[in-house]
């Protein structure tokens, strides 16, 4: 037996695997600031690589189209397409920045991560471009572009719209009897009526943890004062200290506890819950308008019996009660990429009320941030309704765990699923946040 | 000098390096020696490049912090290892390693020892094979596969497993096994060694089957039992196997991430995480690679000790045939 060969195989190889990737991340001082030229010529010649967060079987050919569009008609283009889920762009796009590999075009949020990718001068500054006065920024909603705003300029491409809304089973309501509540005292009378008549009243699966921040996030905003929350995700300035944060987590453990199966959601992914609520067994499932569509694409739930409502907010709440947690999705142009011009071009292409069209359309029924870029005729007609409560809502709450640094978002998704679990107190959790945000100055 | 040994016909057959006899060297003169020297090198520069630096390097990463967005690094020295003292996460996470250290060396190492004597044991080939393959087929799956396969066995309610405590009246005994504290890492270890250990039995049984026969005949004439020839016989000739299966085991154990990523992703609550999926939490979640590569370092440590200890017991106690 060669029990030296193997000790050195296995003792060391608990690291090396750990230290490759470690010590591949020896992060390039960050370069100079770029900005587009609004008067560069567009070279349709070489590759251009797009790292996108539709890689869900049902999103990934609206890419894949657009590039097989665009190659067309530039044939000389290729478009190289990385595909991740909702979850594995995370840590792909980490990886990618520590090895200094991002692609020329790259998925993100609004909030602290996209401020990541300015602040270490990674990604390009589109204001020449994109700025509400020139040809691309007037086909935009001014809105969706101004949210991926950091110290004055523009980042982001907005491609769609995104918001948080409670969808809900129309032929479960009417069986239990209950009607769209309208304050969230009244959804937790509906919770007991629904579950009463054999319905589980609301599916939510928290494995992930940013499930429940979701919910906790639209509470914040119905009970922290905006200014107050925006104070708060700058570790500089954050101290935690309004009785808002306690009263909101003291509102999610009862929502959680009368409404869903309670502790055990810690165990149930997000997707799960989503099947749960096609398949007819829940009578409602807290989504984003993005997953509407998805909703009702081949379970047992029809498009007819679905039915929304925006989290009602709790009486007596001290912050905005018209908020709404959401925040559009969009791309940034790398720094480092080599072909800035074809890369902008392409977003463009891939921006425009055509492509916005197709996007909002079912499949794929992600509402596009393009004026023009939706059509009613084509769109599920609730992913419709549910834009108009965008536009009428006063405050896009940014979702907490990419509004905040990542060891407060950390400390948020491990602290709801203790809360969830019983084993920390609501002023536990705050506490915990506020520790992470002061270690994160 | 010539290794004799028995095969099972009773007959005698050479093994290993036979003869004093060296290779006569040098014939065609220096210089060949030293072009010969050259395929050594290449193989210790891969060796240096792919094993050591990344090792060393790993150390240097852990004395600095380090912001990925931007390229700022700051030396820090060894705070990152006097944070990992008050991190709660990290005890967490070397209590769960233990524990599945622990828990995979009673069932992977000792469980298959036992499983792979009683197969062996049998008196017909095909039933030996047919054991042998049905034990084993769970090792085929990979864990990613058999990582979402009990996930949906231990789903609240609707799972196998709470439809089967149900079932038999132990309703009470249903719960989320992944969705709660005290039964996450459990439910996870549970998995793995299901997942292992055919692998381990299989192993178990080509050591055993390398056991001349002879010895087991003898002891049966001299009226030793089934557990006399599993302990006196069957125990101390397989060993060293025993010894590695303990390595790989243990080792394993400090190096499992697969496993807690896709069905509980550390939580609830942290109180799933291992080693490997804190290094990762911190790499590349919180941007805090220094921090995570003194994590990688302790996973070095832990599992060059146990190999070292564990290479020093087998050797100790070695048994030649």
């Amino acid at each position: 037996m060669k029990a030296n060969t193997f000790l050195s195989t296995t003792s060391l190889g608990s690291l090396v695997a750990a230290a490759f990737v470690i010590s591949g991340t020896s992060a390039v001082a960050a370069a100079d600031p770029v900005a587009a030229d609004p008067s560069a010529a567009v070279e349709y010649t070489g590759t251009i690589s797009v790292l996108t967060k539709f890689g869900l079987q049902q999103l990934s050919p609206f890419f894949v189209d657009a590039a097989k569009a665009y190659e067309k008609l530039h044939p000389d283009v290729k478009i190289e397409l990385i595909q991740e889920s909702d979850d594995s762009v995370k840590g792909k796009t980490k990886a990618l920045v520590a090895s200094n590999s991002l692609p020329d075009i790259y998925f993100t949020w609004t909030g602290s991560w996209g401020e990541n990718f300015v602040r270490g001068n990674r990604a390009v500054d589109l204001t020449p471009v994109i700025g509400p006065q020139t040809e691309w920024g007037k086909t935009l909603a001014t809105a969706a572009v101004s949210a991926f705003q950091y110290n004055g300029k523009l980042y982001g491409v907005p491609l769609y719209l995104d918001a948080k809304f409670m969808g809900y089973n129309k032929s479960l309501f009417e069986k239990a009897g209950v009607s769209e509540p309208k304050s969230f005292d009244e959804l937790l009378s509906a919770c007991a009526a629904l579950r009463k008549s054999g319905s589980t009243p609301i599916s939510f699966g928290n494995k992930e943890g940013w499930p429940g921040v979701h919910y906790a996030g639209q509470l914040l905003s119905y009970n922290v004062p905006q200014a107050t929350l925006e104070k708060d995700f700058v570790p500089a300035t954050a101290e935690y200290s309004d009785p808002g944060y306690v009263v909101s987590l003291t509102q999610f453990k009862q929502l959680i506890d009368e409404c869903s199966d309670g502790a055990g959601t810690n165990g149930s992914s997000y997707a799960s819950a989503l099947q749960q609520f096609s398949n007819g067994k829940s009578a409602m499932y807290y989504q984003e308008i993005i997953e509407f569509d998805q909703a009702t694409a081949d379970g047992a739930l029809k498009r007819d019996d679905f039915g929304f409502f925006k989290l009602p907010a709790p009486k007596d709440a001290k912050g905005d009660i018209k908020a709404i947690e959401g925040a559009p999705e969009g791309y940034m142009i790398s720094a480092a990429s080599k072909n800035i011009p074809l890369a902008v071009d392409f977003m463009r292409f891939v921006t425009s009320a055509e492509n916005g069209k197709i996007l909002s359309a079912p499949p794929y029924g992600q509402p596009s941030a393009t004026v023009g870029g939706y059509s009613a005729e084509t769109m599920n007609p609730t992913v419709v309704d549910g834009l108009k409560v965008i536009a009428a809502s006063s405050y896009l709450m940014p979702w907490l765990d990419t509004a905040n640094p990542p060891r407060v978002a950390a400390a948020w998704l491990a602290g709801l699923q203790a809360l969830i679990g019983g084993t920390l107190t609501p002023e536990e959790v705050v506490e915990r946040v506020k520790v992470a945000a002061a270690s994160s100055k | 000098m010539t290794a004799m040994k028995h095969d099972y016909k009773g007959g005698a057959v050479k093994i290993g390096f036979t003869g004093s006899r060296r290779p006569e060297r040098g014939r065609l003169g220096p210089i060949t020696g030293i072009l010969s020297f050259r395929w050594i090198v290449i193989a210790f520069v891969l060796i240096l490049w792919f094993v050591y630096y990344p090792i060393i390097d790993n150390f240097l990463v852990s004395t600095k912090n380090q912001d990925i967005f931007t390229g700022e690094t700051a030396f820090v020295g060894l705070d990152n290892y006097r944070r990992l003292q008050s991190d709660p996460v990290v005890w967490t996470a070397i209590v769960n390693n233990t524990l599945y250290a622990v828990i995979s060396v009673i069932i992977q190492v000792f469980g298959a020892f036992v499983l792979a004597a009683l197969i062996e044991g049998l008196s017909e080939e095909r039933w030996r094979r047919f054991w042998r393959a049905i034990y084993f087929v769970p090792s085929a799956i990979s864990i990613t596969v058999t990582g979402l396969l009990f996930y949906f066995i231990y789903q609240p309610d609707i799972g196998l497993l709470d439809s089967a405590l149900t079932q038999i009246g132990l309703a009470d005994w249903s719960r989320a096994w992944l969705g709660e504290e005290q039964t996450a890492i459990y439910a996870i270890i549970a998995m793995s060694q299901w997942q292992g250990f055919g692998y381990s039995t299989l192993l178990f049984a080509i050591a055993i089957q390398k056991i001349p026969r002879e010895l087991y005949d003898a002891a049966i004439m001299d009226g030793a039992g089934t557990w006399r020839r599993l302990w006196n016989i069957t125990f101390p000739l397989t060993r060293e196997m025993t010894g590695l299966m303990v390595i790989v085991t243990i080792a394993g154990a400090f190096q499992v991430f697969n496993e807690v990523m896709v069905m509980t992703g550390g939580g609830p609550n942290n109180s799933s995480q291992v080693l490997g999926t804190w290094l990762y939490q911190q790499g590349f979640i919180e941007n805090d690679f220094g921090y995570g590569a003194a994590i990688a370092s302790v996973i070095f440590v832990i599992t060059l000790l146990t190999g070292f200890a564990q290479l020093w017991y087998t050797k100790r106690r070695r048994i030649d045939l």
